[in-house]
């Protein structure tokens, strides 16, 4: 690598490669490092059991398609990524042999919830609609701009009368869960448990208060799930390649020791090799607030308060996700095909959560280090994917809730327990598709949560969104008020990962947001937003 | 929609990245179709046993970095490619904590010397003076290894080998020895000729192939000590090819499989595949295996009976097929051998279980004939040179077993082989050095030729792509008529490691071929006056 | 009374705009360009089926500058927002009859733009909808919405 560019960005991961694209294409010269061999961050999909299957790691839901800017301003699919929304996007298999089903045609789904409840049915149509019509408009309010402050938000609200014109929506939320949302709106537990689900895949945790201001938001894009062809993997080879195209270098292996500051501005990073960068414009910071502010910079670089609060004030998520990655002969045949045969076709299962309460339950014990019986969802992309497993094969996902820490024996206990858990959730599995046999199975491996935080060091404690998800920890107040708009107190040196609004997951938003806050800065003409 | 291109080059291996580099800058537009999620074909590194702990799955080190034309011609070190050449190249070690022997970059052989004179002055003369004479000859080799080959007979060669090593007793007759023939003949240490044997195989000349001896002393000889560690794993070689690829605008499709080259009138015209038809007007270049490419891809119907019969009659294996196990350590290997020579536990590449030159022969000869063989290896820790590739104070050790040809094992084999064979090997490897007991191993995985061939569909897991054989190499590779990379079909050409100069990290197949290409088009010549080729 | 989106009636909407900004206390400064495109539906007579017109206002220091009819976008000019929608739901709310807020909210007009920006000048945004909406008398030449056609029936033909 060269001795200086204008932007350096640490973290290949998609918001650092996003960031570099953004600012290659406005003609900066810019350096992406990475400190693990390949780049992409989450974006990881490796031959984890045999060669031919391709597991997704990290990144398997793709739900900002053609919501996020990033997807169109950079090209992606120019750039070889294929995605596929599948028809059947989810469903949940109860433990009576029924089982409810999400489609991406909002009918299906309706007729499917009403074999539950026909009143729930109709809420739920009204809901989609409802969300379907300001998904744009929220998703440009709370996502894709710097974020404003919960008051601001609730003031905005309130003039436009938005609780007046909607069914939905209501500063109330700020303040509920979304089991409460649900309890309001719908009647049957196995619907609120399946929304509530899928509100947990998504990291919005049933119970904590506050969320269910995002909930609506999620029910608008509830269909609009997408499958990378050919592993997440894929979408950061076409960022890095459009980040490439327009000039910049992507250099992997570039473990990042330190940023340095002279003046109180940021001028360059050095590398555990001892190999010095300089940052004519800016260095952007895509990986932990206490990776780049308690072992990058120098404690003299930034308020010795701030250094504090960064130990004690950062709030990461209290579970973590336990997965088994799977290299199978045969696609699961559920036996609630007989009840719903869709089950067979969808992407995402959960399998079991069948009341609120499951669902509490399971996270009260989570956080109290527990192992629940596994209740895995259950993702076979290759239902939809022709090339993620050889010919007749499929490659297979199950993920449980699950803490990081064990209670009693900490993080270190999974060494021990990994491929127990697994086996107990591959049995679960087998309870809902019994022809997923010891035959059909080829190989297995669990992916603990302890191998999470040691894959990628960002995702402190197997965080996965890097950061909390609550409304504390959102929009201007995520990771730390004196952090919330992408700056530091060091000139010149800007926060653009998923420790920032609006979180983790495939969003593309904090470097997006982030850009924009450079782009004032540095007085770079803002083409992306050009209206 | 059709897509179409000037240039279609099918797979991403090292080779076809390099020839569409050099199409794309020449002004063609050029699409790279690769099977796999991830570019590189065999320079390929994973973190498959555990987080943090990396093994390059095939290519491990790399000899010709110093004369690949694309490092210097695309900037690849502008692009990440860093690269670490340990002192100790390669080693021997023993069980009995006899004396190691180690092979040192060129610009230390005053220490190799004093190694192999441990056990004997004369061999130690005769290794250095070999060495002295191949770096004399690099810059010919060179210009050989990226030129397109031209057909020489037995008498010009007789003469150019006896012209170098003719006072060193090399005469014509040499073109027919083996390469045991010519490491017995030429050194007497038992210790010396055990790791030679290796070092042969390893480049792939199989250690009984008679008439590959004069190509033990031009290449093995040359490249020995030459070896290199890209930081990161091999695979940043990949990335920075790939990054050279981008930059000039060269489209990468992955996760598609070429179905079938597309002939029109005896012409290539375009690939057929899962996502439709993809034209090439000018060029349709593959870097997939040959057979692959003729019988599966073009088609019998498309090809003349002697193509035929050439490509179902091409080799693959048994002579370098490996099987790459991976270690993640607490600690790096510490042998007995040390107490002679403590370089031996900073040795780039460390033979581990072959107590002496009857073991080698024993052990690689097994291999050839379909048995699994008493365990023993090849042994690197790149973490010692590149931190980056373990945990902080682990290690990562990634090995080559010489093992049986993928189809000579039935699938339970290769079960049984990858669940016992690494549990063998650590038995045999303590014996050398004690700290390798289990309780150092916190982790272990074996990757074997079966996984290969349906990994990279590296044919029978030969890492050559074809077996090294006279009749297979140089101007007779894979076959005479397909020699320079052109084929019988307009506008398709070879470029992977089936074409001279074979399996291996130089990126010569490609760059040759491009030169054909360039020939055909009128396109720029990629030879740089200095450089020489 | 102007007829609806002649040159008169844009006239009406600015003077309407800047009357009601008048006695707002705080007005955000600067320029902003904003896109309004209207797009055929085969149901609002002023617009003709698969056609758009397109307007451009300009907002100076909060009050309205400009008002005026343009064809295609200019790429000398930077857009701040775009809005665009079927004519007829833009029609019904000239006519007081559509809650502009509500077509913004529902989906049935798109808003493009910093909507940052947007939800702290609410107050600001709100009123300038609300004088576009009800502001103005306008008359209909070609018909008044709501229009007798069946709007369903009218997409199926």
């Amino acid at each position: 690598m060269r001795d200086a560019y204008d932007a350096v960005i640490i973290g290949a991961g998609h918001n650092g490669l996003t960031l570099g694209a953004y600012l290659a294409r406005s003609g900066l010269e810019v350096l992406v490092l990475e400190r693990r061999h390949e780049e992409g961050g989450g974006l990881c999909t490796e031959e984890l059991t045999q060669p031919g299957f391709l597991h997704n790691v990290h990144a398997n839901y793709h739900t900002f398609v053609d919501l996020a800017p990033p997807v169109n301003d950079l090209d992606v699919r120019g750039h070889g990524v294929e995605y596929v929304r599948p028809e059947v996007q989810m469903a949940s298999i109860y433990d009576d042999g029924t089982a409810l089903t999400v489609h991406t045609d909002l009918d299906k789904t309706c007729a499917s919830i009403a074999r539950f409840s026909e009143e729930d049915a109709e809420t739920f149509r009204r809901l989609y609609l409802e969300a379907h019509g300001y998904v744009d408009l929220l998703l440009g309010t709370l996502m894709y701009q710097p974020p404003m402050s919960v008051k601001e938000l609730t003031k905005a609200l309130a003039t436009f009368g938005v609780e007046d014109r909607s069914e939905f929506l209501s500063v109330k939320l700020r303040r509920e869960t979304i089991n409460q949302f649900l309890d309001q709106h719908f009647t049957h537990p196995k619907v609120k448990a399946h929304l509530a689900f899928h509100g947990a895949v998504c990291a919005y945790t049933n119970d904590v208060a506050g969320l269910a201001i995002g909930f609506p938001l999620l029910v608008g894009k509830i269909d609009n799930w997408h499958l990378c062809i050919g592993g997440s993997h894929r979408l950061a080879h076409a960022l890095w390649r459009d980040l490439a195209q327009h000039g910049g270098v992507m250099i992997s292996d570039a473990d990042v020791r330190a940023i340095l500051v002279d003046g109180g501005r940021a001028v360059g990073v050095r590398l555990a090799d001892g190999t010095e960068v300089a940052a004519r414009k800016l260095v952007a910071s895509t990986v932990s607030v206490e990776q780049t502010f308690l072992e990058f910079l120098e404690p003299t670089a930034v308020p010795e308060e701030l250094r504090v609060r960064v130990k004690n004030d950062v709030k990461h998520k209290d579970w973590t996700l336990f997965s088994v990655h799977l290299a199978m002969t045969a696609l699961p045949e559920y036996t609630a095909a007989e009840f719903d045969p869709d089950v067979n076709r969808a992407w995402v299962v959960n399998l079991g959560y069948g009341s609120l309460e499951e669902l509490n339950a399971d996270f009260a014990a989570v956080r109290a280090g527990q192992l629940p019986d596994p209740k895995p969802n259950a993702a076979v992309n290759s239902l939809y994917d022709p090339t993620d497993a050889p010919a007749g094969c499929a490659t297979g996902l199950l993920r449980q809730f699950a803490p990081f820490a064990i209670a009693g024996g900490g993080e270190g206990e999974w060494e021990s327990v990994g491929r127990w858990y697994g086996h107990r959730c591959i049995e679960a599995w087998r309870t809902y598709a019994p022809n997923l046999t010891d035959d059909v199975i080829l190989d297995w491996v669990p992916y603990t949560p302890l191998e999470i935080a040691q894959k990628l060091p960002n995702m402190v404690r197997g965080d996965w969104m890097m950061g909390e998800v609550s409304l504390a920890n959102m929009l201007d107040q995520r990771p730390l008020p004196e952090l919330g708009q992408y700056r530091t107190p060091v000139d010149g040196l800007y926060m653009a990962g998923s420790t920032q609004h609006p979180h983790g997951f495939i969003t593309f938003a904090p470097a997006y947001n982030a850009l924009q806050v450079i782009a004032d800065d540095l007085g770079i003409d803002a083409w992306w937003r050009h209206v | 929609m059709t897509r179409t291109y000037d240039a279609i080059v099918i797979g991403a291996g090292h080779n076809g990245l390099c020839l569409a580099a050099y199409l794309q800058r020449a002004g063609l537009s050029t699409v790279v179709i690769e099977r796999r999620h991830e570019e590189g074909g065999g320079i390929n590194t994973e973190e498959p046993v555990l987080p943090g702990f990396r093994h390059n799955m095939h290519a491990q080190y790399m000899e010709f970095f110093d004369i690949m034309p694309m490092i210097q011609d695309f900037g690849l070190e502008d692009l990440g490619l860093r690269t670490v050449m340990p002192e100790a190249q390669a080693g021997i070690t023993f069980a009995d904590g006899r004396p190691p022997v180690i092979l040192h970059r060129p610009d230390l052989l005053d220490r190799t010397h004093a190694s192999i004179a441990r056990y004997s002055k004369a061999d130690a003369d005769t290794y250095v003076e070999l060495k002295h004479r191949a770096i004399a000859l690099q810059q010919l080799f060179a210009a050989g290894l990226y030129s397109i080959p031209q057909p020489s007979g037995l008498d010009e060669q007789g003469a150019m080998i006896e012209a170098a090593f003719g006072d060193l007793g090399v005469g014509p007759q040499f073109l027919m020895k083996s390469p045991k023939h010519v490491i017995d003949e030429f050194f007497e240490t038992p210790e010396l000729r055990a790791l030679l044997y290796r070092a042969s195989v390893e480049w792939g000349y199989p250690i009984d192939g008679q008439g590959l001896g004069a190509g033990f002393l031009l290449f093995v000889m040359w490249t020995l000590g030459n070896w290199k560690l890209a930081r990161g794993g091999t695979h940043t070689l990949a990335k920075a090819m790939t990054q050279a690829c981008y930059r000039e605008g060269v489209d990468l499709l992955e996760n598609l499989m070429v179905d079938q080259v597309i002939v029109d009138d005896g012409r290539a015209v375009g690939v057929q595949t899962r996502a439709g038809e993809i034209r090439a007007t000018k060029v349709v270049a593959s870097n997939a295996d040959l057979r692959q490419t003729l019988l599966d891809m073009v088609g019998e119907d498309h090809l003349s009976p002697l193509w035929v019969k050439r490509a179902r009659a091409y080799r693959y294996g048994p002579s370098h097929v490996l099987g790459t196990p991976c270690f993640c350590l607490y600690e790096e290997p510490h042998y007995k051998s040390a107490r002679w020579n403590e370089e031996i536990d900073r040795c780039f590449y460390t033979m581990v279980g072959f107590d002496g030159p009857d073991d080698t022969v024993r052990y690689i000869r097994d291999a050839y004939m379909g048995r699994v063989p008493k365990p023993a290896a090849g042994t690197w820790v790149n973490s010692l040179w590149d931190p980056a590739q373990a945990p902080p104070g682990r290690h990562a050790a990634t090995g080559w077993y010489f093992l049986p040809s993928a189809s000579a094992l039935t699938a339970d084999e290769w079960t049984e082989v990858r669940d016992t064979f690494n549990e063998r090997f650590l038995d045999v490897w303590q014996e050398s050095a004690p700290n390798m007991n289990r309780d150092n191993v916190i982790a272990h995985k074996l990757y074997t030729p079966d996984q290969m061939e349906r990994k990279n569909l590296m044919r029978e897991g030969d890492f050559s792509n074809g077996e090294f054989a006279p009749d297979q190499l140089g101007a007779n590779r894979p076959f005479p008529e397909a020699s320079n990379y052109r084929t019988e079909i307009g506008g398709l050409y070879l470029c992977g490691p089936s074409a001279y100069p074979g399996g291996g990290v130089h990126s010569a197949c490609g760059y040759n071929a491009y030169k054909a290409i360039a020939e055909d088009l009128g396109l720029p010549s990629p030879v740089v006056a200095e450089r020489g080729y | 009374m102007a007829d609806i989106y002649t040159p008169e009636w844009y006239e009406e909407v600015r003077d309407a705009m800047n009357a009601r900004v008048a006695t707002m206390k705080s007005l955000p400064a600067g320029a902003l360009q904003i896109k309004v495109e209207i797009s055929g539906d085969g149901v609002s007579p002023y617009v003709a089926e698969g056609s758009e017109r397109h307007f451009l206002i300009s907002i100076e220091d909060g009050h309205c500058a400009w008002y005026r009819e343009v064809e295609g976008d200019d790429p000398a000019v930077t857009l701040d927002y775009r809005f665009s929608g079927p004519a007829t739901a833009f029609d019904e709310i000239a006519a007081g009859l559509q809650d502009p807020i509500g077509a913004a909210l529902h989906g049935t007009i798109k808003v493009r733009g910093d909507m940052r920006f947007l939800m702290r000048q609410a107050e600001h945004v709100k009123v300038l909808l609300e004088a576009y909406a009800t502001g103005v008398q306008t008359s209909w030449p070609l018909g008044k919405p709501p229009y007798s056609v069946d709007r369903e029936e009218a997409a199926r033909a």
